[in-house]
């Protein structure tokens, strides 16, 4: 186990480090500049511009500096558009906000989802079966772009209980809105892989042994057959927690959120380079370290996994 | 499905539709757009637009920093917040020299920095140099450029100088293009009185630098040895000039402006410039603490180190989050100031902006912000705001690439667009034929270009070779046009869209022609636009940097940026000798001239003068839809009694 830990970190490193040059590329060949706007620069000033952030220097060395910086430091360097900020304070600051509606919408949907859709497999074709996956059909097929302003129409424009945007700290009643829009379409997928992994479990041969046992029902469904059931849940979850906790560009935008979300989508469109890159590879890391994690719970959730 | 999904599913969706029908007429009956409450303190809650890019004055030209900018930092002079006019801050009073190439500038003697220290003339030496010094890499330098040796400094460039006389090569004698000397350009002659207002004070003052710089403008050529020996192969009379001279690097001490004493300052200019006071509101001049910047560096702006000069100073500041400003004891106009606060939000999506307005959590908010969409609804309303705008929108044409290399062409096309059912359907503009806003600039004689005629431009049309046909059904057709060759493009965003199908059908139903459209993101959009890498049409917009027609039309003064190919020396000699022109009247006639002759040419299609139009709550006091959207922030207050709110749109009349 602790090898494959291992090995698994190892190959990590390269993979972010192919990530990051992938992603510099990419904004280097992205036509415009940081800089650039409706009336064109005069030639002197565009110059002093490139040289003072040395995009006049040659693409390798700018490269090479980069990736130094980034090996040697973990420095990601100094944001082209926000003037003296750097990436890694940008990252640090934003990363809490992206994080405390990541993980209250994660939690959220899991709580909400992995009851309704337990509660769906336990009474099949029932009227609460029909109608959490209805919600969830729906939850599916509404996107967040959508959704986030009924529920700002609703809740804020014309009953004014909540408000419509903002970040207020944490805790405070500007996250409801914001997290109850990122949950739902985790809170759908996990209520319907729940039903089915739970449907599926509930059909299965030690689920009768345990039930033929004379266990109670409630140690039949907790012990046993969530604990089977929720495997597909754990597999979907691990991506989706990092997808959260980086922040949803769409959702943070909606709600004027100062995470990390909205920074990515910003830097896009300002070509602000050393964000974009610090961004990227944060995601990375990330989404790699979930998986990873999501390997190891699998492991201890199956032992059939396990070597 | 079965019946009972489909039941809930129907039900859902029901109650949303009669939320959002119920939200819709309620806000019709009511006179303002949302609450009015005003907030418990004296805050004044703003937003401002995209996150701010640094809160250095000399950084950014952006206009939400402009707003930022002006309640942190002061300049000699303000913008009145109505006229946008220059109005005295820092210099108490100024006198130009009889043909506006020289300034003095008296300053207030109770300017103060947040920390205290005195405000001093050299303060603007300091933050004059600064903005043009090329480390600083500022966006704004340009602006800078009128003053005497900024833009050769900017630029890097070296004077010659002949090592045994010590007498520099001057600018006259090897560009026959250089324009007249203005008074500041002229030695100085005790005996005739420069300035008509003249305290007779004048030679007291006249320091060594004064005396050096009252001189004709000395030749400069460009630093590097690359540009400088391109200039000196195309020119073999500087070629033989040269010999045995030295070159001598422009300093920023050798920019024409200077600290009489630490109270009066100068500014001499390279050409005479009536508009300067007008300008000097603007960012670039706005004064930022030398002890401060030298010691923090690119951190000097951060909340703990920044020192600022203007009503308010910084209190807290959470990017992406809010930046909050709080009144400055040590400002020299406290007394006048307001507001206790001003909390700025970086916003940038509108309909959140507008959600964020109507619940009350903001009191105003930036031009622009009401979507198409809304207008219907929030025009009707007591808190609306719209006025005439500094701003145009128009098309830009790449005149290099055939058929729009035609004139006729280019003419064809603008005549085939109705503007004034453009403007009816932008609802908020005004249809514009020439290439300056309408209404802006009281006294200048603005030309009028083409009108809308679709018989015109079908003639004009098979005139360059492309006939225009009826068909039967009364539709027309132009099959030799190459539509392959023509496109337009734009930078993705839903209004930019729907004025691309706008303009795309009026061709379409006026000249048979359906032009392809091409949409991309921002900075490639500008990218491909400057460098000319499209066929066809591009959208342009312009928005004054200051007041004056020349904001305008310097767009087309300098080739290759303007996005069209279009250059023509003709042009840039008129508008040359309008600037010249001591008279405002006759400077104005000749400007008007030179846009004429603009327009004629058609390297853009006019389409409107843009309008302010944003929402304020009725309790926000001194704040004017002014041409420009920059509110002197000191002005403002949040009035409590109702009968003295704002009932529709206060007016701009001074």
């Amino acid at each position: 186990m602790l090898r494959f830990i291992i090995r698994r970190l190892l190959i990590t490193i390269p993979t972010i480090l192919i990530v990051i040059t992938i992603a510099w590329g990419l904004v280097k060949l992205a036509p415009g500049n940081f800089y650039s706007g409706e009336k064109r620069l005069p030639p002197a000033i565009e110059k002093a511009i490139r040289e003072k952030y040395g995009l006049d220097k040659p693409w390798y060395q700018q490269y090479g500096k980069m990736m130094w910086a980034i090996v040697r430091h973990g420095d990601f360097g100094t944001s082209l558009r926000y003037e003296g900020q750097s990436v890694n304070t940008i990252i640090r600051r934003s990363l809490p906000v992206s994080a405390a509606v990541g993980i209250l919408a994660y939690l959220l949907a899991l709580i909400v989802g992995v009851t309704a859709g337990s509660i769906a497999a336990l009474k099949q074709n029932s009227r609460w079966d029909y109608s959490s996956m209805t919600l969830a059909m729906l939850g599916i097929s509404v996107p967040n772009f959508v959704l986030g302003p009924i529920l700002v129409l609703i809740f804020s424009l014309s009953l004014y209980w909540l408000p419509p945007s903002r970040w207020g700290g944490f805790p405070s009643r500007n996250l409801i809105l914001p997290v109850i829009t990122l949950s739902a379409i985790y809170m759908a997928y996990i209520a319907r892989l729940t039903r089915a992994g739970m449907l599926e479990v509930l059909r299965s041969d030690y689920i009768r042994t345990a039930r033929a046992k004379g266990l109670s029902e409630r140690d039949v469904v907790i012990k046993h057959a969530l604990r089977g059931g929720l495997m597909p849940v754990v597999s979907y979850t691990g991506p989706a927690l990092a997808f959260l906790l980086t922040g949803t560009v769409v959702v943070e935008r909606i709600f004027a959120l100062p995470g990390l979300g909205n920074y990515f989508i910003q830097a896009s469109l300002n070509r602000d380079e050393p964000l974009i890159i610090g961004i990227v590879a944060f995601i990375a890391i990330t989404l790699l370290l979930m998986n990873l994690l999501v390997d190891i719970a699998y492991a201890y959730l199956d032992p059939r996994v396990r070597y | 499905m079965s019946k009972q999904k489909q039941i809930g599913l129907l039900l859902l969706l029901a109650s949303i539709a009669l939320a959002a029908i119920s939200c819709n007429t309620s806000t019709a009956k009511e006179a303002f757009f949302g609450k009015t409450v005003p907030p418990d303190r004296n805050i004044f809650r703003y937003v401002t637009g995209d996150e701010p890019e640094s809160l250095d004055p000399a950084i950014s030209n952006g206009q939400p920093e402009a707003r930022i900018y002006m309640a942190l930092y002061d300049g000699l002079v303000e913008y009145h917040p109505k006229t946008l006019g220059p109005v005295p801050a820092l210099a108490e009073r100024w006198e130009a020299n009889n043909d506006s190439s020289e300034f003095k500038f008296f300053l207030r003697h109770n300017g103060r920095w947040s920390n205290g220290d005195p405000i001093t003339a050299q303060d603007f030496v300091y933050s004059f140099r600064r903005v043009v010094t090329k480390e600083t890499a500022s966006r704004n330098a340009y602006l800078a450029y009128y003053i005497k040796y900024a833009q050769p400094f900017n630029e890097q460039k070296v004077f010659v100088r002949d090592p045994q006389t010590n007498q520099f090569l001057l600018a006259k004698d090897f560009d026959d293009s250089t324009p007249p000397e203005p008074i500041a350009g002229a030695p100085l002659d005790g005996a005739k009185p420069e300035y008509t207002t003249a305290d007779n004070s004048q030679t007291e003052h006249d320091g060594d630098f004064h005396k050096q710089l009252h001189t004709p403008l000395r030749l400069t050529i460009p630093g590097d040895a690359k540009g400088r020996n391109k200039l000196l192969d195309a020119n073999p009379k500087l070629k033989a000039a040269m010999a045995g001279k030295e070159l001598v690097p422009i300093q920023a001490e050798d920019i024409g402006v200077s600290a009489i004493d630490d109270y009066t300052l100068r500014i001499s200019l390279v050409q005479p410039g009536p508009f300067l006071t007008g300008l000097l509101a603007h960012q670039a001049f706005r004064i930022v603490p030398q002890k401060i910047v030298e010691k923090y560096g690119a951190n000097w702006t951060q909340p703990q180190n920044i020192v600022t000069c203007g009503p308010f100073k910084v209190k807290t500041w959470q990017p992406y989050d809010k930046l909050v400003v709080e009144r400055d004891p040590m400002y020299w106009d406290a007394a006048t100031v307001k507001l206790d606060e001003i909390h700025f939000y970086p916003m940038s999506d509108n309909p959140t902006i507008m959600n964020l307005y109507k619940v009350g959590e903001v009191d105003a908010v930036l031009n622009h912000t009401v979507p198409n969409a809304w207008l219907e609804v929030v025009k009707t309303k007591q808190d609306y705001m719209d006025g005439v705008e500094a701003a145009i929108n128009y098309l830009l044409i790449n005149v290099l690439h055939p058929p729009m290399n035609d004139v006729r062409v280019r003419k064809a096309f603008n005549y085939s667009i109705d503007k004034e059912a453009w403007a009816k359907w932008r609802k908020v503009v005004k249809p514009l034929t020439a290439f300056t806003p309408e209404g802006i600039f009281p006294d200048y004689p603005q030309p009028k270009g083409d009108p809308f005629n679709p018989e015109e431009a079908r003639r004009l049309m098979t005139e360059a070779g492309f006939p225009v046909t009826k068909r039967a059904d009364g539709s027309y057709t132009c099959p030799k046009f190459p539509v392959d060759q023509v496109e337009y493009i734009y930078n993705t965003q839903e209004s930019n869209k729907a004025m691309a199908e706008w303009m795309q059908a009026q061709w379409k139903q006026n000249l048979g022609i359906t032009i392809s459209l091409r949409n991309m993101d921002w900075k490639t959009f500008l990218n491909v636009r400057a460098k000319l890498e499209y066929k066809g049409f591009a959208r342009g917009a312009w928005g004054a940097d200051y007041m004056d027609p020349f904001t305008f039309l310097s767009l087309f003064y300098t080739g290759g940026e303007n996005g069209s190919g279009w250059l023509d020396p003709k042009y840039v000699a008129m508008v040359d000798e309008a600037n010249r022109m001591l008279d405002p009247k006759k400077r104005y006639e000749l400007l008007a001239k030179a846009e004429k002759f603009l327009i004629d040419a058609q390297p853009i299609i006019p389409l409107d003068t843009a309008a302010v139009n944003f929402v304020k709550k009725p309790y926000v006091k001194g704040m004017y839809p002014n041409a420009g959207s920059l509110y002197a922030w000191k002005y403002v207050y949040i009035e409590r009694d109702p009968s003295k709110w704002d009932y529709g749109i206060p007016s701009l009349a001074e």
